[in-house]
């Protein structure tokens, strides 16, 4: 349309009334600047009203609109818009703008009304006013307007006319196919009118809901969902979006958030500011509560070459597309938020309400193949405190050879982080090598990410997800650990290795003006400490230490581009001194520096450590020790703590069990040894100094044939002989040599039939034999409830192995990863598949042969839960425990729904003699005892973490 | 209002009697249109606090034996005495309903009358009155006649001088019950604004009531007359009536409320007027 200069003389002309009436009270001069535009109110009514342009949008079917003299509601012509079919070469929808370029003075309307119809029954996206194709400031849009194939009247409130004295969008509207078909429809007697009868506004932003911002100084957020709700004549609400310009913002707190007049809302200091709003005075619904929390520091930047990296999620790299950042997986996630976050620039999601969310890729995207990568990279950061106990399990789920989850051939593996790798506000990097992740059989076909917290935190930070490929230039990062210390704890002040208790309080990345990026990373399982772009880079001891009665410094480090390295030790009195580093390392270089070599620093007064030089530094291990008497001959660490349940076991010396009262540890037997119970790392430990021979006397005799281990910890560094025996009452004692020296603690399971013809029934002492000084612990007779590493109640399938016979006529039973993670975050699930044609009664029992005892002993407890997932509801599932010197006995349950996980509880109790033993139980899904014919149709079930309590 | 509503719409024709009417400086007397100008009744609300008890009575609960719950209507609210409900202040009568547990029931209301204290006759009865809106809001201004405890309802006769649906923000209704022409078969009208709404000001709802005819009026329009002929049965109002206010949520007559009803919702009442024939 031509630009329409009638306007222009209209101006005048208003400009020139104005002049010759205006009352002679008033100062001219003043009304001259309340030049007043056009209170002209029609749009369009059979033709374009005066000044009316049309402008499409650029990338809309552009002949999508016409005038039309054929089909109208009124008068001599209509508005007809041709939408287009989907996928139109010409442009995939219609849309454009109607504007009066002189601007408008519409504040004595309410509404914009018009008479539309349409050739079929449609939804226009969006319509409304407003919009101008320059600043838009009180653009207007009402979403989804349905239309009718017969001639309706339709209305679009004015939020507030008081704010359109000089409106130049005028209409606009933007629809797209129905159902992917093109269509027609017409607009006509398109009008501002004043109705009198819209009322009752109710602004809102934030759609209404009060939402709570945790920001950074400096951080811009922007409020959203800002609507007008306005009852019309008719009495229903109709709800408008709209620009900023329409509100009046205001912070409860301006010192710690501003919010300026387009919603931008800046954090300026740390605290916390209400943002509220009002529209034409009226206070509008919601509001935003900015909690500033201080500055924000971004996750490491990542520095693999992308040519070696598939992105998940990073600002770095080009990211793979995926289905979602939070599948809300109903009904059990709790878990809200995605890729929700922008800070400087930086995205990064958060997640928050946290037990279990995953991102996946597998069903509207493909699938990624990363097995040509070699590590999985991942950048984590807790926004609360964290305490023991708290963890984040990160799995990755593969859909295996079919490309498709939740089919047999999935498969997944999981790195767990604990309060130990995590901090509040603390970023923590991931760099798991595939070979750490081995239960992902297959890595060409990933398709999920999980995270499951088990709410154990809540609210979390996750950037760059990424998998790269550490070249074939030689690895950029370690894969391995440093090398566990040995030395005693006594002997050492830490100041950063998971070996040792470091010294407290001290920062590891204090600001003195270095470039250097500081991230702590977990390789093989141990905290390390990453340097990459090395300048400089101190190290804030938490306290002053006196390092006179140390000897030496000792440090791991690892570095593959370094070319200059040195270390300082820095005391109070600020003298310096370094240390130059052998640099590239080849793998983990292990360094333990003389503190000799340090003359120049006061060592009663080490306040800092520091590095210079450059290239990426991992660092870990980072103590001072002495040699102590001869060095290595007390172990630094507990024995491992036992697992075995406390029914399978008669312990004799364990701080994890109750050991068998009364007995006498050093029974004078006119042994040399001398005997002590020294704590290691916490753990009351069994120490035999000088041993010749020993003697252990049990508080009572023991009866040991239900049992079929004799488990001991030990650890020696100077014996060469060392036996252990068994002594039954009848004075037969048979001796078990036990390998020597070890190499930290040494765990035996010694086959009790290795000391026949000892008397089991009647063990009363334990004796060893040898030399050297031996530490013991954990000293315990058990049983596995089998002949090793085999099944026991509870049966969660997660070591792939399944125990489970599927039963009569066809039926299957199979052990996958779990394909419905809701409700049940385990890797893997029993499936059992209820066949066409299986029997009736077909379902899973226990494997006995696995056992040479029984598995279930209702000692233990006579009530079992079962976790079943079934696909139809109503379902009856029986457990049946059979097999052993009492009858059979069944409970029924019944699964209320389908498709989801749920727990079924079996009360043996009123049934059975809790005395008695059953080597095996059965699991009947859907026993429809009632018609007892043969399955009709295939019917999976999966079934999980069978417990007896 | 003991029975769902349908009116007979007869007549569309509105008698916009402009013509009858003087203007004035003060619009609370457009309305002098007959000789009903003998003001035998007006509480202005002019005080703070409760309603005068010697003018109105409360109905309190979810109905009476007679009504039983409901009020007749399966209406939603629990009427209470207290101020949250029923309150005079500002120069108004405020009647509103909470959306709130209470006794049982989900809402909470008023409803005053006049029974045994103001009962005429004939005259002119009317009101200025805000009305409030949304889904299932149901206010009204009402008379039941005196007799209904010897006669029952509808032979007591019920007069309803405005009702309305709080979806139907311009439109309001009037009509009359009695035997043969009650609850579904009451007569009566709606009477529609244009350009204006019920609840964004003041409207005066009134009648004028004299032997063979009872006149409706919005302001000053003039939409209704009912007549003995316009019936379906005896003409059971030549004796006194009462005058009922109240505010009612949900009920047959406009359903329940939905999540898009605003709550709070007050009736404003700035005066109730009744007028007797001149001497």
């Amino acid at each position: 349309m031509k630009k329409n200069i009638i306007l222009k003389s209209n101006l005048l002309l208003l400009l020139g009334f104005v002049l010759l009436f205006s009352n002679c009270e008033r100062e001219i001069e003043k009304d001259l600047k309340k030049a007043t535009y056009s209170k002209d109110g029609t749009v369009f009514i059979d033709g374009f009203s005066a000044g009316l342009e049309y402008f499409p949008f650029g990338d809309s079917y552009f002949t999508a609109f016409t005038v039309d003299e054929e089909t109208k509601y009124a008068g001599t012509a209509s508005m007809r818009f041709d939408v287009p079919n989907v996928g139109d070469p010409n442009g995939a929808y219609a849309g454009a703008i109607f504007p009066d370029n002189g601007g408008r003075d519409l504040s004595g309307y309410d509404a914009l009304t018009f008479w539309a119809k349409s050739t079929t029954a449609a939804t226009i996206n969006d319509i409304g006013f407003g919009q101008d194709f320059g600043e838009n400031k009180y653009q207007v849009t009402l979403s989804a307007l349905k239309l009718t194939t017969n001639w309706r009247q339709y209305t679009i409130a004015l939020p507030d006319a008081s704010k359109l004295t000089r409106e130049k969008g005028l209409f606009w509207y933007a629809e797209g196919p129905e159902n992917g078909n093109g269509y027609t429809f017409w607009i006509d007697e398109l009008q501002f009118e004043k109705l009198g009868t819209i009322a009752q506004p109710r602004p809102a932003i934030q759609e209404g809901e009060e939402v709570t911002i945790n920001t950074f100084l400096g951080v811009e957020n922007t409020i959203t969902g800002l609507q007008q709700t306005l009852n019309l004549g008719n009495g229903l609400d109709q709800t408008l979006s709209l620009t900023p310009a329409y509100f009046e913002f205001s912070s409860s707190n301006p010192a710690v958030a501003t919010v300026n007049a387009a919603g931008e809302i800046t954090s300026v200091s740390t605290g916390t500011a209400v943002i509220t709003a009002k529209l034409n005075g009226v206070a509008a619904a919601g509001s935003v509560t900015v909690v500033v929390t201080g500055d924000f520091t971004p996750a490491p930047t990542p520095t693999q070459d992308p040519a070696n990296v598939i992105s998940i999620f990073s600002d770095a790299y080009t990211n793979q597309p995926v289905d979602y950042y939070n599948g809300f997986w109903a009904p059990f996630q709790t878990t809200v938020g995605g890729d929700n976050i922008n800070i400087n620039n930086d995205n990064i999601i958060s997640y928050s309400e946290l037990n279990f969310v995953g991102i996946q890729f597998a069903v509207d995207q493909p699938t990624i193949n990363v097995s040509s990568m070699t590590h999985f990279h991942i950048d984590v950061q807790a926004r609360e405190e964290l305490q023991a106990g708290d963890f984040l399990t990160i799995r990755l789920v593969d859909a295996g050879s079919d490309n498709t989850l939740g089919t047999g051939d999935d498969s997944s593996a999981e790195i767990t982080l604990d309060n130990t790798d995590l901090a509040n506000e603390t970023w923590y990097s991931a760099d798991v090598p595939f070979s750490d992740l081995g239960a992902l059989t297959s890595r060409s076909n990933l398709a999920q990410i999980i995270f499951v917290s088990d709410a154990t935190i809540t609210s979390v930070y996750i950037d760059n997800i990424y998998f790269y490929n550490n070249g074939g230039s030689g690895p950029m990062g370690p894969t391995q650990a440093a090398p566990t210390p040995t030395r005693a704890a006594a002997d050492v002040i830490s100041v950063y290795s998971d070996a040792y208790t470091d010294i407290a309080g001290s920062d590891i990345n204090p600001n003195w003006g270095q470039a250097t990026m500081v991230t702590e990373v977990l390789i093989g399982g141990s905290n390390t400490l990453r340097y990459a772009g090395l300048d400089y880079q101190g190290l804030q001891l938490g306290s002053a230490q006196d390092l006179t009665s140390m000897e030496f410094l000792h440090v791991d480090y690892w570095t593959a581009n370094s070319s200059a390295l040195n270390m300082f030790l820095i005391s109070g009195n600020t003298a310096e001194q370094a240390k130059a580093l052998a640099v590239p390392t080849s793998g983990w270089a292990s360094i333990d520096i003389p503190l000799s070599d340090f003359p120049s620093v006061d060592l009663a007064d080490i306040i800092q450590l520091k590095t210079d030089g450059n290239g990426d530094i991992y660092l870990d291990n980072i103590y001072f020790y002495k040699q102590g008497g001869g060095g290595g001959t007390t172990p630094t660490s507990a024995a491992p703590t036992p697992t075995r349940p406390d029914a399978d076991v008669i312990s004799i010396y364990s701080d994890a069990y109750t050991n068998v009262a009364g007995s006498n540890l050093n029974p004078n037997w006119g042994q040399m040894t001398t005997v002590s119970e020294p704590q290691i790392a916490g753990n009351t430990t069994l120490l035999y100094t000088g041993l010749n021979y020993q003697g252990l006397e049990l508080g009572t005799a023991q009866d040991v044939t239900g049992m079929e281990f004799l488990h001991i910890d030990y650890w020696t560094a100077n014996s060469t002989a060392l036996n252990a025996f068994l002594i039954s009452g009848n004075t037969t004692e048979v001796p078990k040599a036990l390998s020597v020296p070890t190499s930290g603690w040494a765990s035996v399971d010694i086959p009790l039939s290795d000391f026949s013809p000892v008397d089991l029934a009647d063990i009363i002492q334990f004796k060893f034999d040898g030399n050297g000084d031996i530490y013991l612990d954990n000293i315990y007779f058990y049983k596995t409830g089998g002949t090793g590493g085999l099944p026991a109640l509870p049966l969660d399938f997660e070591d792939g192995s399944n125990p489970m016979i599927a039963f009569d006529g066809g039926a299957t039973s199979a052990v996958i990863s779990n394909p419905d993670p809701m409700g049940n975050p385990s890797s893997n699930v029993l499936q059992f598949v209820k066949a066409a044609g299986s029997e009736w009664y077909s379902g899973v029992v226990f494997d006995e042969t696995l056992l040479t005892t029984p598995l279930i002993d209702l000692a233990n407890g006579t009530v079992f839960t079962i976790k079943i997932w079934s696909p139809t509801a109503g379902v009856s599932v029986r457990m049946q425990l059979e097999g052993g010197a009492s009858p059979a006995y069944e409970v029924f349950q019944t699964v209320n729904t389908a498709n989801q996980w749920v727990t079924l509880t079996y009360d043996f109790t009123s049934q059975v003699n809790a005395s008695d033993t059953y080597p095996k139980f059965a699991i009947f899904p859907d026993f429809d005892f009632s018609n007892q014919v043969p399955v009709a149709t295939e019917a999976i079930y999966y079934i999980d973490d069978i417990t007896q309590q | 209002m003991q029975k769902p509503y349908f009116f007979k719409l007869n007549s569309l024709v509105l008698l916009v009697l402009a013509s009858l009417f003087f203007q004035s400086c003060n619009p609370d007397e457009e309305q002098t249109v007959t000789n009903f100008t003998n003001l035998s009744f007006e509480d202005d609300f002019n005080g703070n606090g409760t309603v005068d008890a010697a003018t109105w009575s409360f109905d309190m609960g979810v109905g009476t034996a007679a009504s039983g719950a409901g009020w007749g209507n399966n209406e939603l609210q629990h009427y209470t005495d207290r101020p949250e409900n029923i309150k005079v202040e500002g120069g108004m009568l405020h009647i509103t309903a909470h959306k709130e547990s209470f006794m049982g029931a989900g809402y909470t209301s008023g409803r005053i009358n006049t029974a045994g204290k103001i009962e005429q006759a004939y005259g002119r009865f009317e009101a200025r009155i805000k009305l409030p809106w949304g889904q299932g809001i149901w206010p009204a201004f009402w008379m039941l006649g005196n007799d209904i405890d010897e006669v029952g309802w509808p032979n007591c006769g019920e007069i309803d001088i405005m009702e309305y649906r709080g979806q139907n923000p311009t439109i309001m209704l009037g009509s009359v019950h009695g035997p043969g022409y009650s609850g579904g078969e009451s007569e009566g009208k709606s009477y529609e604004l244009t350009n204006d709404r019920f609840d964004t000001d003041f409207h005066v709802f009134g009648i004028e009531w004299g032997p063979e005819y009872i006149n409706y009026y919005v302001d000053n329009v003039l939409y209704n007359q009912i007549t003995p002929a316009d019936v379906d049965g005896n003409w059971v109002f030549d004796h006194p009536f009462y005058i009922i206010l109240n505010l009612a949520v949900g009920g047959n007559f406009v359903g329940s409320p939905n999540e898009n009803t605003v709550f709070p919702q007050t009736m404003l009442v700035d005066y109730v007027r009744v007028y007797s024939l001149s001497e």
